[in-house]
């Protein structure tokens, strides 16, 4: 038998060939059946996250394909994010779950995928949460108040500037949401925007001293049980639930120029091996049971616009026109400006 | 006359020290390659190729500005802070450990290794619930009627408290096996001739106690300036370290070049300590070198003996009950809380009795698994790091050679490199690391990160053998191998005990390195409640923490029973 033999410039033709086929791997035909002994491995956040999609995701998940398995990284986004980007286009994670701006981020830098309808639900999402993934839970960042302390209610960002809370602020730790949000909104209200954020820096300085610069909902919750800090920017879901259930002092305010947006966004990544498995995580994570949980247990609003919501439920989430409401912003200039303004945030305002 | 040293004595230093070297070589060069290159990037790019022509840029930067200078120092600072006050604190801890009749000592070690029990997220916001305005200090003295102290949390003080608590058990270990080396026969020599008990500690035991010590001063330093979990939340971002901005820069900002700079420049800062620190307990011990000029040691003017002999015994005492309540404070706070029907852990005060944090750390969710693989990783990281330390500190202690300085130096690098710049490294190697079976990955980076302190104590260990039981031993004709099987390990026994014990807490807690590399099938315990903490965290963690404690307990006397954790001729 005569050997193989290739010579070099028909091997490049080949690889040239194989390079133009390739892409056909990615279309709808070519992806594989979820079968038995198949594992998902997902990228989420501890507590009450896991346990709300282990029951209303993977439960259902099991349901529809037998024999499939489930495996969970469990942690906080910057450490996911990290790992996602090391493992660029050889993912161990096949859907990770991020903030907003990281998802979008995330997408350019070609560790996740852009959204598909190839996701039923993603027909149902606001447009809003169609960018850098598929949006699963709005949990707008706002400002936050011992209403004790306050001569009168909250109804603006400007609100924090009132001589009333000199000293007893605790501001969020940039980055991070809920330091973004923070910073962004000190300069949209007061003249400035992401473009000129100098604007934002001179006037949270002039908020100091601060009683904190808090670096979680945690540790901020301890702060108000404790009587540390009396106002601050926090995620409005989870607070209620704090407020409904630990310290009923504690007042969410809804101001007039909008909630700053916050979102988590599901995201499945560059390479997976379980495309069509991962979409339907995704999918049934969109789906009202989910949604539902995530409604009720922790006050994160859905991203779907087809969910019935009970009465007494809808004034604790955000819904609807409010969705429209809510301030978004250019993350691509926030993101790469981060590393230059989380410096000058270390060096002017916590510290 | 000297004997001849027998053949191939030239050949045991080098063999006891190449286990050790060689597996930090296949597990901690690579990740320390990594950062080092890293750190010579011009710019970050996340997926840029980790070769690149050098550049000082990174250096450059840190050095030419002052915020990096600034929190640099205060993190060197921070950490002196801590080690001396451990060292002020553990040192009547490791007496009285010492001192205790043998049937107690189980529930003293128990006392000591409580907070490496507990989990950092868990035991910090003890911490919190203890300096807080409203907490257990200023309730307690309010009834005395002084007015609270509103501004303990988020300082400097805060974050020093909550690392000497955490870090005391390692300098308590370090000072306890050399304190129970000294012999009785010295202390009777010193009883005889009038010394009081308080010169006994300060001439004697002080000074002979001098290496153990360093081991501590060592640990303590290195791990306090590299620490930053319990920085972030005790400091409130109001604290900066090192640490801090070395996750910032690497995590946050995918800066790794500058994170990577930032963590050699600590490393370098904290090996220079270290030569300090050995500097200075050379010429405090004159007797040990045995060779150049005799100094005088330690020597304390008349007037301040005077004046320990009056206050020493009050202060002493006071010492000691400040060292077990901050100890055992924080875990009244745990157990209460795991008791406690609140929606989130954070709570302050009592509301309701409940089972439901037991019941779903032992049921419900994946505590159990967590739990069982965090426990196989440690006990198998206790055994192998004893098994490479031991011969390396059987090669410092007795069989130096050329350049065994330098290789330990090496051994000891792990620990002066923040643990985050590890993780960050490894992120660059997560491609061959995930080649490797997960808990043969995890394994190899948790006897790293434990190997510098299996070392230290180990090396003080054997530094205390007594060398005519040997020369005994070899009289009699006892060969090499019977010696140390049936006289140096018997001797060292409290050391060996006291690093697998170490060994296995380090691993069973450790959260900071692990967190980069856990995998879906492989979340250690740590790492699922620093998950749950990300978001917000229930008093399951304390429910598994009471749980953790009471098992130690039951452990350890249990295997009081079956290896004694003093010396023989001590009792």
């Amino acid at each position: 038998m005569p050997a193989m033999t290739i010579s070099r410039r028909h091997f490049n033709r080949l690889i040239l060939g194989a390079g133009a086929v390739a892409p056909l791997h990615f279309t709808r035909t070519a992806v594989a059946q979820p079968k038995p002994g198949d594992e998902l491995v997902v990228g989420v956040w501890g507590g009450a996250q896991e346990r709300i999609v282990r029951e209303h995701v993977e439960k259902p998940l099991l349901a529809k394909y037998p024999g499939v398995k489930i495996s969970y990284v469990l942690g906080g986004t910057p450490e996911r994010r990290a790992r996602a980007y090391a493992e660029r286009g050889r993912p161990s994670f096949d859907v990770i779950y991020l903030n907003i701006f990281e998802s979008r981020q995330a997408v350019r830098d070609g560790v996740t995928q852009a959204p598909t309808a190839a996701v039923e639900n993603f027909a149902h999402l606001y447009d809003v949460a169609k960018l850098g993934g598929y949006g699963v839970a709005f949990n707008p960042v706002t400002v936050v108040y011992d209403k004790r302390k306050a001569s009168k209610p909250v109804t603006s960002w400007k609100d924090i500037w009132n001589p009333e809370w000199k000293g007893r602020v605790a501001w969020p730790s940039y980055p991070g949401a809920q330091g973004t949000a923070g910073l962004l909104m000190s300069a949209k209200i007061w003249g400035g925007s992401e473009a000129n954020i100098d604007v934002g820096f001179q006037k949270i300085r002039e908020l100091k001293p601060f009683a904190a610069i808090q670096g979680s909902q945690d540790q901020l919750y301890g702060m108000f049980d404790q009587g540390v800090a009396d106002i601050s920017i926090e995620f409005g879901s989870f607070t209620r639930k704090y407020a409904e259930t630990r310290n009923p002092n504690i007042e969410i305010a809804n101001p007039v120029e909008g909630q700053a947006i916050a979102m988590n966004v599901a995201c499945i990544t560059v390479g997976t091996r379980n495309q069509k498995l991962a979409e339907e995580w995704v999918n049934l994570h969109l789906a009202p049971a989910c949604m539902m949980a995530y409604a009720s247990d922790i006050y994160y609003s859905p991203t779907v616009k087809n969910l019935v919501i009970p009465a007494d439920l809808r004034p604790k989430l955000v819904l609807g026109d409010d969705v429209a409401k809510l301030v978004d912003f250019d993350w691509d200039t926030v993101i790469r400006s981060q590393p230059a303004w989380s410096s000058r945030f270390n060096r002017e305002i916590a510290g | 006359l000297s004997p001849r040293p027998p053949a191939g004595a030239a050949l045991a230093g080098p063999l006891l020290a190449a286990p050790v070297t060689l597996w930090l070589l296949a597990a901690f060069a690579a990740p320390f390659a990594v950062v080092a290159l890293l750190s010579l990037h011009d710019y970050a790019d996340p997926f840029g190729p980790l070769l690149q022509p050098p550049a000082a840029t990174q250096f450059r930067t840190i050095l030419g500005d002052g915020f990096y200078l600034k929190v640099i120092a205060e993190t060197l600072a921070l950490g002196a802070g801590v080690t001396a006050l451990t060292a002020l604190l553990g040192y009547p801890l490791a007496l009285w450990l010492v001192r205790l009749p043998a049937r107690w000592r189980p529930l003293g070690f128990a006392v000591i290794l409580i907070p490496l029990l507990t989990n950092v997220v868990v035991r910090s916001l003890g911490i919190v619930l203890l300096l807080a305005p409203d907490g257990l200090i200023n309730q307690g003295l309010g009834l005395f009627g002084v007015p609270p102290f509103r501004q303990m949390l988020f300082t400097h003080g805060a974050v020093m408290i909550a690392l000497a608590q955490v870090f005391m058990p390692f300098m308590v270990l370090a000072l306890y096996d050399v304190l129970q080396a000294a012999s009785p026969r010295i202390r009777e020599a010193a009883e005889s001739l009038g010394a009081s008990g308080v010169r006994r500690v300060w001439l004697i035991e002080l000074p002979l106690s001098l290496p153990g010590l360093r081991a501590g001063v060592v640990i303590v330093f290195l791990m306090s300036s590299t620490a930053y979990v319990s920085a972030t939340l005790l400091g409130g971002k109001k604290v900066w370290t090192t640490g801090m901005l070395v996750w910032q820069e690497a995590l946050q900002n995918l800066n790794a070049p500058l994170a990577a700079a930032l963590a050699l420049v600590m490393t370098l800062a904290g090996v220079l300590a270290t030569l300090l620190v050995h500097a200075c307990v050379a010429r405090l011990t004159p007797w040990r070198s045995g060779s150049g000029p005799r100094s005088q040691g330690l020597t304390l003017p008349f007037w301040m003996l005077r004046l320990l002999d009056l206050i020493g015994p009050l202060l002493g005492r006071l010492l000691l009950a400040a060292a077990l309540l901050l100890l055992l404070l924080p875990l009244a706070l745990v157990v209460v809380q795991s008791f406690n029907d609140v929606p989130q852990a954070t709570v302050a005060g009592f509301r309701a009795f409940t089972w439901r944090w037991y019941e779903r750390a032992l049921f419900g969710g994946a505590y159990a698994p967590s739990f069982l693989v965090s426990l196989q990783l440690a006990l198998a990281t206790g055994a192998v790091a004893v098994a490479l330390a031991l011969p390396a500190a059987l090669a410092l202690a007795r069989h130096r050679f050329r350049g065994l300085s330098a290789l330990s130096a090496f051994w000891m690098l792990s620990l002066s490199l923040p643990h985050v710049a590890i993780g960050v490294g490894m992120l660059k190697l997560l491609q061959v690391f995930t080649l490797l079976p997960a808990f043969a990955g995890l394994l190899a980076v948790h006897v790293v990160l434990v190997l510098p302190f299996a070392i230290s104590l180990l090396h003080a260990s054997a530094e205390q053998l007594d060398r005519a039981q040997e020369d005994a031993a070899a009289s009699l004709g006892a060969s090499g191998w019977s010696r140390f099987r049936h006289v140096m390990l018997p001797g060292m026994a409290p050391g060996v005990a006291a690093t697998a014990l170490m060994s296995f807490l380090i691993s069973f807690g450790e959260v900071t390195v692990t967190s980069f590399l856990t995998t879906a099938r492989m979340t250690t315990l740590p790492v699922r409640i620093y998950a749950e903490a990300s978001f917000s965290l229930e008093p399951t963690a304390h429910a598994v923490s009471t749980l953790l404690i009471l098992a130690t307990v039951l452990i350890l006397a249990v295997l009081n029973r079956l290896v004694r954790l003093d010396r023989l001729y001590a009792r």
